[in-house]
């Protein structure tokens, strides 16, 4: 399932924090969104899950415009988890998971084995089978992530975004929560989106990356040729090195 | 099932509401009046205290219910209808009707208060480009509950006197003198109401993730919202319209039966709210028309005395964690 964003302008608050934005979304694969605070990361992805609409430009999901088309249909297609979902009071994991299946529910249907099934099948790709029972405020941060995640699996979307899913993990949880999605990626050929902060993680877990700055794009590709020196003065301001990963052999970013 | 114990609870509540008042029935006339049809029993039933508790228990489930949405709805305890002026708006259009002598079915005139004081409200909190924070609703509509009754007691200087006694009973909210038809009046448009509620809980369940989950699950956020707010001002409307705009029943139901019942979905919470409802007016009118010997007070009264303790510790736990 393709996603493509044609001449998008998109404001926030009254300031312009994309100009004229041109993007391919590669299908099957998994790209990350990078960039500095305040560079407009999650008001793109935002506006490429048609939370926000944009001044101007459209954003087409397999040729349909997303902000004309219906709300409750799109979202057999395409799902976001954002950075701050609300959990209700005291709902367990596999509730939680079960309001994954909205989309696929008509007024008053019942619950049906396809619906069972995809949510069984979300918790095991999360591997959190085992806690289904268990209060959300109960599990550890890295876990209520995952609920969460298994929630957007729940969707059965060919596309998925995320906003900062790893935002508030430490390094083992973050490895945790990029590699289930890489492994899912893998499996189902899920279309993956992520804002990423870490630049690392990203290069290691992604198949394209697109770096955003103050102004705008400064690269979109594969992983090598994004991170360059070049591209990260010009993004962040940042002098560094970039070396290959001793572990992957993907690049590594130095600050000097 | 916990949720037996609040049937359990209503059953009871409701003899005890049928038997005692300033004259006690035995167990046995109720019986007997039931059965039937005839003693005095049978008459006092039938025509005092029959319509009596049939429209305090509707009443209080149809404000327990608003109560419950609207709390769910904005994601905090604090936000009832009766809290956020909308009850009192609803009591003052009535008043106003009253003072003026206009001729309109009375559910009509309270509805069309409600609305009108939650559309001031939420356009009064409202910022251009900004999500309104459900703290800044609260106060504005607890201004406007202060700013309608007011006004609702200005009006009742300029009346007649006896015209002015009757609306001072129907602000305070009572329960006197209801009949058949008040019974109706509440429990008919009360049912449709809560079958629109219940239509909308899974919107309701979808939309307690957050706006922008629930959008990315499909739903069209603003729209579902209006559709809720419509049916809980509706609801409030209602309630008011029968027994005056009663303070706090709305505030205590919902955790009051979720408390009662132990439910967790959303549709199984507001239908203990509407049970706590229902439970909390009926026996607080109980308790209003028989504690003082020779003296009938209007339920209101009572339910404040119950409600102001509620809501100072509702306030204080509310600041204790943060959220004020």
């Amino acid at each position: 399932m393709s996603l493509t964003a044609e001449a998008l302008t998109i404001g926030y608050e009254g300031r312009r924090v994309i100009d004229a934005l041109d993007l391919d979304i590669p299908e099957g694969k998994v790209t990350a969104i990078l960039g500095p605070n305040g560079c407009g990361k999650s008001t793109l992805l935002k506006t490429l899950a048609r939370l926000i609409e944009p001044e101007s430009g459209r954003v087409l999901l397999q040729g349909d415009d997303i902000h004309a088309s219906h709300s409750g249909k799109l979202a057999r297609r395409l799902a976001i988890l954002p950075q701050d979902p609300l959990a209700p009071d005291g709902i367990t994991v596999g509730d939680l998971v079960r309001r994954g299946r909205t989309p696929w529910r008509g007024f008053l249907s019942p619950w049906r084995e396809e619906d069972a099934a995809a949510c069984a099948r979300a918790l095991e790709a999360v591997q959190l089978t085992h806690l289904a029972e268990r209060p959300l405020n109960e599990l550890s941060g890295g876990q209520r992530q995952r609920a969460w995640i298994a929630l957007v699996l729940a969707q059965d979307t060919p596309l998925l975004l995320l906003d900062e899913p790893t935002t508030f993990l430490d390094l083992v949880h973050q490895l945790e929560v990029l590699s289930l999605l890489r492994q899912r990626n893998r499996d189902t050929g899920l279309t993956v989106v992520s804002v990423l902060h870490d630049l690392n993680m990203a290069a290691r877990f992604s198949d394209m990356l697109v770096l955003l700055g103050r102004g705008g794009l400064v690269a979109t590709g594969a992983p090598d040729t994004v991170l360059t020196p070049d591209n990260l003065e010009r993004a962040f301001g940042l002098a560094a090195r970039v070396e290959p990963d001793p572990v992957t052999g993907k690049p590594m970013v130095c600050p000097l | 099932m916990r949720g037996a114990l609040l049937i359990v609870l209503l059953v009871a509540g409701t003899v005890a509401g049928l038997l005692w008042g300033q004259v006690a029935l035995a167990p046995g006339a109720l019986w007997q009046g039931l059965a039937t049809g005839e003693g005095p029993a049978a008459l006092m039933i039938g025509t005092i205290r029959g319509p009596r508790v049939g429209t305090a228990l509707g009443a209080g489930a149809v404000l327990g219910l608003s109560g419950a949405l609207f709390q769910t709805l904005f994601r905090n305890p604090l936000a009832a209808p009766d809290i956020l002026g909308f009850t009192s708006g609803a009591g003052l259009a009535v008043v106003v009707s009253i003072a003026f002598g206009l001729v309109a079915p009375m559910p009509l005139v309270a509805a069309a208060g409600g609305i009108l004081a939650a559309l001031l409200v939420t356009g009064i909190a409202w910022r251009r480009g900004h999500r309104t924070p459900p703290l800044s609703i609260i106060l504005v509509g607890l201004g406007m509950g202060f700013f309608t009754s007011a006004l609702s007691n200005f009006l009742m200087t300029l009346l007649p006197q006896a015209e002015a006694a009757e609306a001072q009973r129907w602000v305070t909210g009572s329960l006197a003198a209801r009949d058949w038809g008040h019974v109706a009046q509440v429990w008919l448009p009360g049912a449709a109401l809560l079958l629109a509620a219940l239509g909308q809980a899974r919107l309701l369940e979808t939309l307690e993730l957050g706006d922008d989950l629930a959008a990315g699950l499909g739903l069209r956020v603003e729209a579902v919202r209006r559709g809720l707010a419509g049916t809980g001002v509706l609801l409030a409307a209602t309630g008011v319209a029968v027994a005056g705009p009663v303070p706090f029943v709305a505030l205590m139901s919902g955790p009051l039966g979720a408390r009662i019942t132990g439910a967790t979905s959303v549709a199984g919470r507001l239908l203990s709210a509407a049970g706590a409802g229902a439970l909390v007016l009926m026996l607080a009118d109980l308790v209003a028309r028989s504690a003082l010997p020779g003296i009938q007070l209007p339920v209101g009264v009572m339910t404040g005395i119950l409600g102001a303790p509620y809501l100072l510790w509702r306030l204080s736990r509310e600041m204790d964690r943060g959220k004020l």
